[in-house]
């Protein structure tokens, strides 16, 4: 359920200022110096690993952002595909990055024209390996399907959002014999990469990329944050339960959790065990 | 009439004066050293941030908006402006390769030339149709019109897409096989809680718990006695396997990543917000 204004349900509204605050003070305490510990993913330890398959065999290097529209996704998706060409950009790899999404086909340009010149290769950068093929979704499909085959492409990353269009893109790379590094946040779609790709980044492993690529201290606070918020998460589902099954669901506080109007009982119920 | 004029005159200085600003600003922006233009563009990105933030938070009176709900929805309408400008920059690039490989008569140039009469025919017929039907410029639809809308579109674009989607079957046979081949325990288990819920949900699920003589209903007894022997094989039932496969153990973990994944964009969206993300800036 989602809420149209904090008023609709406080609690949601106070869970959402309560991870901005957990996200905050920990990307503080890690520009303070707080060395902090992020587990291994094998996914994205394989990315290197593709783009030197690539420059071997000679072969491109495909960026698939998905359908995904400009947002959130779309950010983290550029900023792992800035990475990728930046690495690019060392030994010369040709790539495509193709997108279905005119606002970030416009970004994406920016993006990838940035990595070639942070690698200090401005003059590799193509302005046509970034393309827009089209927003209808099997179009894309079918644009991306075909330069596959035709360009016979060594290593395809997907990160960002995908509908039906996930099966028919980590197939085609697979019968081309490319290594394939799926990211995604369309958990209807993580089974399909599982099954074509070597690698797959799932859930919000996705938003960790960065962090994990750039080690930059206010990403990996940003990440300690996200964890304590997900440990309370855990602990209101677990509380819940208990209190659910050991009293009833009646209860206040199954009520707030549970209930979108679950907050005034729990006031009223609160107000009463303070006063008493 | 479509629009009213002074409506039409007001809408088309509002577009002349947003072009006129951005173009002032471009030029503007170029001289400030960068970390004044980062300064300013953090500053501008933090109001609008905090714009949609306190449309969120602020209190709502009886109908159900506060003093940003209606500049808000105006502000949605201004995102899709910029996705529309953005397409045509889109098209641009799109029309600009292809009229490249065509002219230069770069390997595969063919594609890009039918790539090129695809694009013209569909967008003059799509246009004319849709003039036909505002009864803009006194267009009216005529039987080419007609005739040639429902080729292009019903009889070719939509059974396009319908073979691209067919193709997703297949596709699903080929990953599904190498997924499912037994070569360790994790697939072993993977392919038979597959096969279960793949039973399961279909008839064949149902015939086979009926033909062993499983029991086909739960009473109201069964219901309070879960300990009860008829109870526990009508939950042997291969349908109520499938659907506690699916409800117990599948949904609760695809949850889980939701949960993940809403904390993760939240956590994304205050680092852009407060312009801490520096990945593509």
């Amino acid at each position: 359920m989602s809420y149209q204004h904090a008023e609709d349900n406080w609690f949601a509204a106070i869970l959402i200022a309560f991870i901005a605050l957990a996200v905050l003070v920990n990307i503080w305490r890690a520009r303070r110096g707080k060395a902090l510990y992020i587990r291994r993913i094998p996914g994205l330890d394989a990315i290197d690993e593709a783009i030197g398959r690539s420059t071997e065999l000679g072969r491109p290097v495909t960026m698939i952002p998905g359908l995904t529209g400009f947002g959130v996704e779309a950010v983290q998706a550029l900023t792992i595909f800035k990475y990728i060409t930046k690495q690019i950009a060392r030994f010369a790899t040709p790539m495509r990055l193709l997108t279905a999404n005119a606002t970030v086909y416009a970004v994406a340009q920016e993006a990838i024209a940035d990595a070639y010149n942070e690698a200090e290769r401005p003059d590799l950068y193509d302005a046509d390996s970034v393309r827009f093929l089209s927003s209808e979704q099997f179009a894309f499909a079918s644009g991306v399907a075909g330069l596959i085959q035709r360009e016979r492409i060594a290593a395809n990353f997907m990160f960002g959002i995908f509908y039906a269009e996930s099966l028919i893109f980590a197939e085609t790379g697979n019968i081309v014999g490319a290594v394939q590094i799926a990211g995604t946040v369309s958990f209807t779609q993580v089974p399909f990469f599982v099954a074509a790709c070597d690698y797959t980044i799932i859930g919000d492993e996705f938003y960790a990329t960065s962090a994990y690529i750039s080690r930059e201290p206010v990403l990996l606070g940003s990440l300690v944050g996200q964890d304590l918020s997900k440990i309370s998460f855990a602990s209101m589902i677990v509380g819940g339960s208990m209190i659910s099954t050991f009293i009833g669901t009646d209860h206040p506080i199954v009520q707030l959790l549970g209930k979108p109007q679950g907050w005034q009982s729990f006031v009223e119920w609160l107000s009463q065990v303070l006063g008493r | 009439m479509l629009f009213d004029t002074t409506q039409l005159v007001v809408a088309l200085l509002w577009i002349a004066g947003a072009f006129a600003l951005a173009i002032a600003l471009i030029p503007l922006l170029g001289t400030l050293p960068p970390r004044g233009r980062f300064a300013l563009i953090s500053f501008v990105t933090f109001i609008a941030g905090l714009f949609f933030a306190a449309e969120f938070f602020l209190p709502v009176g009886e109908d159900n908006k506060n003093i940003l709900t209606d500049p808000f929805q105006k502000m949605q309408g201004s995102l899709q402006v910029i996705t529309a400008l953005s397409l045509g920059l889109g098209t641009y690039g799109l029309v600009r390769l292809h009229l490249r490989n065509a002219v230069q008569r770069r390997p595969q140039w063919g594609y890009s030339l039918v790539l090129l009469i695809a694009f013209v025919v569909m967008a003059f017929f799509s246009i004319w149709n849709t003039m036909a039907e505002k009864g803009l410029f006194g267009i009216e639809r005529t039987q080419l019109l007609e005739n040639a809308f429902t080729l292009l579109f019903d009889y070719t674009l939509i059974q396009l897409d319908a073979t691209m989607f067919s193709l997703i079957a297949f596709y699903i046979f080929s990953a599904a096989y190498r997924a499912f081949r037994i070569r360790s325990i994790e697939a072993s288990i993977l392919m038979f809680t597959a096969m279960l819920v793949m039973i399961g949900i279909v008839p064949l699920g149902k015939l086979i718990s009926d033909s062993i003589g499983l029991p086909a209903v739960q009473t109201a007894e069964m219901r309070t006695n879960p300990f009860m022997l008829e109870n526990i094989l009508y939950n042997l039932r291969l349908p109520q396997i499938a659907g506690w496969i699916q409800e117990t153990l599948n949904a609760p973990v695809q949850r889980a990543i939701e949960f993940g994944v809403g904390i993760g964009a939240l956590a994304m969206a205050i680092r852009l917000w407060l312009s801490l993300e520096r990945g593509i800036n």
